[in-house]
């Protein structure tokens, strides 16, 4: 059993190390899930509606089974007095930029991960544990992680986080579009609870269609720009809003994919090490090696009792 | 054969009524095809409807009175985790008095009654028409943009209870007995607007003057306004850093704003506009019941008019005049004369007699007999 397993991660370290290596961006298509699918689903976040009610991120966290304090403390606005990123104890966080002069209220966006089309954090995992499903969502396979952290680095929204108290094998935390809630049908949490109904789910086509019939309905409400339509090559998080999406600390990207970006990146730091899979390979082997030595003890444990 | 004209004429009704609830009322109404569909010819199953805010909308206005006095909100009941609301209805309805009448929420109608929400807006979240928001999104984003501006809280509790603390009961029967809930706006006579400039402070605005003398209707200046306009606790828009044109636009619709400071600032207050006064042209002998597009017919442009009645009545001559229309029905002699035998000016104002009569004078003689207009 552990056996058949190493010789599958080998396999795989060498597949996407071939990737990385010799081939662009074309690595995210090398798996059968990597595909794109044309019905794929999205999320679009207009962020003129949303109040900052923080409803989104209690659904978000009781859905995940994470933490949480009662519905009615997410009322105190006092949390938006410093900016917030996804962490591990929260998938997603809704952000609030000051009112404008010339406007009444100020503005709130929901952070969480954009789910690319063409996902940096897919070819950046050496062990292939994440992948683009057919239904949209970028999610990962806890079984084969080995928290090395290179999705980290290689996401251009840093979104991928890590759990912090442990230094042994911490596990990747980030949105998962909800799978397992649309799996059944249901709607992501957040999508679901969403008193303004900021977040419209369906699929990635007619969300576009449909953000760029509100900006010519409401030319007065919107930037004509549709975030995440190009991003990186597209994302299937959506995103319209009443300013330029540079004021909302949304990184300006280019159309490219950011795989080839991230693949830049870690040239650069192995730059002297001849060649970089080969440190990869060791490190992630090394890794491996130990989460399974932890994982079968455990089991031994069980066993025993 | 008889049998099948029997199930013919059977389901016919059936047909009829399979087709929209609004239809029978569409044919009553003054309308295109084109102000709901896309296309030319709409189908059942391709109904090409466009995307609302259509750009003719269709209104039903009512009286406050005349809709429900509270609404409980319960459509969602099934799926929200707090309790349905109780909606005054009656109470946001004279509050819409000031800012457009039922459109300000039905901000779409089809011909007929007033339709609610969920009429269009769907229960599901999870659908496939996304053209416009779910019913949950659609109240609260209805409600949210006037509640938000009022008080600035966005707390659920302010309209919902708990679900565990609910009174669901129904309303009680003496609520039903409609009167007003929200006391008569009185509109103000005078405004005196104190000014940042220092070309002219003062703005002294004669509201009254505007809506009886000038006509103009409530909505017309008035706009997509909102409770907050008089019950902010937060911010106003009004005192938000606004553009010259922002803050002009109201007054700009009719006035030039960008030249004639002085037409409104002054260092004083103003009189109330006396069109005799300012202008020289008495309104009150023929013209009181003119709006004042009529003659002043380039908006926004109210100078430049000539006093002479042939400004804008060019057609009029001595073959066509009736002086019956002035309140004076000339003699035969008089009838005869050309007009400026009398009239030397060109504003046709008072007579002189002076010409033919050493004795007489207007208006102490009359060359005619008068007569009520
Ligand atoms: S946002 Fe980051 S974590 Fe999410 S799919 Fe894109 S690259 Fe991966
Ligand atoms: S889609 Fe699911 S995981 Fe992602 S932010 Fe929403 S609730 Fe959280
Ligand atoms: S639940 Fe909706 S309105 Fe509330 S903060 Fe989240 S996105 Fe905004």
């Amino acid at each position: 059993m552990v056996d058949e397993s190493r010789r599958k991660f080998l396999k795989t370290t060498a597949l996407v190390g071939a990737g990385i290596t010799g081939l662009s961006t074309k690595t995210v298509k090398a798996g059968p899930k990597n595909i794109l699918d044309e019905n794929r689903m999205g999320v679009l976040v207009d962020t003129t509606v949303c109040i900052g009610c923080r409803k989104c991120e209690w659904a978000c966290k009781t859905a995940h089974d994470l933490p949480t304090q009662p519905l009615d403390t997410y009322e105190d606005r006092s949390v938006f007095e410093k900016m917030r990123r996804p962490d591990d104890k929260a998938l997603t966080v809704v952000n609030e930029y000051a009112a404008r002069e010339t406007e009444q209220f100020p503005l709130n966006v929901k952070v969480q991960c954009m789910h690319c089309d063409r996902p940096a954090c897919v070819s950046a995992c050496i062990v292939g544990a994440i992948s683009k499903e057919e239904n949209g969502s970028v999610i990962w396979d806890t079984d084969k992680c080995i928290g090395c952290r290179y999705c980290m680095v290689a996401c251009p929204f840093q979104i991928p986080a890590f759990e912090f108290e442990k230094a042994w094998h911490p596990e990747i935390r980030k949105c998962d579009f909800c799978f397992e809630r649309t799996k059944e049908g249901k709607l992501p949490a957040c999508v679901e609870i969403c008193p303004m109904e900021v977040l419209t789910y369906g699929t990635r086509k007619s969300l576009i269609e449909r953000a760029h019939q509100k900006i010519s309905l409401y030319p007065d409400r919107y930037v004509n720009h549709v975030y995440g339509q190009y991003e990186v090559g597209g994302t299937s998080w959506l995103y319209l809003a009443s300013r330029d999406f540079a004021e909302l600390q949304f990184p300006k990207l280019g159309t490219n994919p950011a795989p080839g970006v991230s693949e830049a990146i870690q040239h650069g730091i192995f730059a002297y090490f001849v060649p970089p899979i080969a440190l990869y390979a060791l490190l992630g082997g090394v890794m491996w090696i130990n989460k399974k030595k932890a994982e079968s003890n455990k089991d031994k444990e069980v066993h025993h009792e | 054969m008889k049998k099948l004209f029997l199930i013919l004429l059977i389901s016919f009704p059936f047909v009829i009524n399979g087709q929209s609830k609004f239809s029978t009322t569409h044919s009553n109404q003054n309308l295109t095809c084109s102000s709901c569909h896309s296309c030319t010819i709409p189908t059942k199953e391709n109904p090409c409807i466009k995307p609302c805010p259509r750009e003719s909308m269709i209104r039903v206005d009512q009286k406050p009175e005349e809709g429900p006095r509270i609404i409980v909100i319960d459509k969602l009941r099934d799926t929200d985790i707090y309790a349905p609301v109780k909606f005054s209805h009656l109470a946001h309805a004279e509050m819409s008095d000031m800012t457009g009448g039922c459109r300000t929420c039905h901000h779409y109608n089809p011909p007929g009654n007033v339709i609610g929400c969920s009429d269009c807006h769907e229960v599901s979240r999870n659908r496939t028409d996304i053209s416009k928001p779910d019913l949950k999104g659609a109240y609260h984003q209805q409600c949210m943009t006037c509640h938000r501006s009022w008080s600035g809280k966005t707390d659920c509790i302010e309209c919902h209870a708990a679900k565990e603390k609910a009174d669901l009961k129904p309303v009680k029967a003496k609520d039903e007995k409609a009167k007003r809930i929200h006391p008569e706006i009185k509109t103000p006579d005078k405004i005196t607007y104190n000014t940042k400039t220092d070309r002219g402070k003062l703005v002294t605005f004669y509201h009254n003057d505007h809506t009886d003398l000038f006509r103009l209707e409530c909505s017309q200046c008035h706009s997509n306004e909102s409770c907050a306009k008089c019950h902010s606790q937060i911010k106003k828009p009004a005192d938000l850093k606004i553009t010259f044109a922002e803050q002009h636009k109201k007054c700009s619709n009719c006035h030039e704003t960008k030249n004639n400071c002085n037409t409104c600032h002054s260092n004083k207050e103003t009189e109330r506009f006396n069109h005799k006064v300012s202008t020289g042209f008495d309104l009150s002998k023929f013209h009181s019941k003119l709006s004042c597009i009529r003659c002043h017919t380039t908006p926004a442009k109210f100078t430049g008019l000539n006093k002479d009645c042939v400004t804008c009545h060019g057609s009029w001559s001595w073959d066509n005049f009736n002086h019956k229309i002035t309140g004076l029905v000339l003699d035969e002699l008089h009838g005869e004369l050309d007009c400026e035998s009398c009239h030397k000016e060109k504003s046709y104002a008072s007579p002189s007699c002076g010409d033919c009569h050493d004795d007489k004078t207007y208006p102490k003689e009359k060359p005619g007999k008068l007569i009520k207009r």
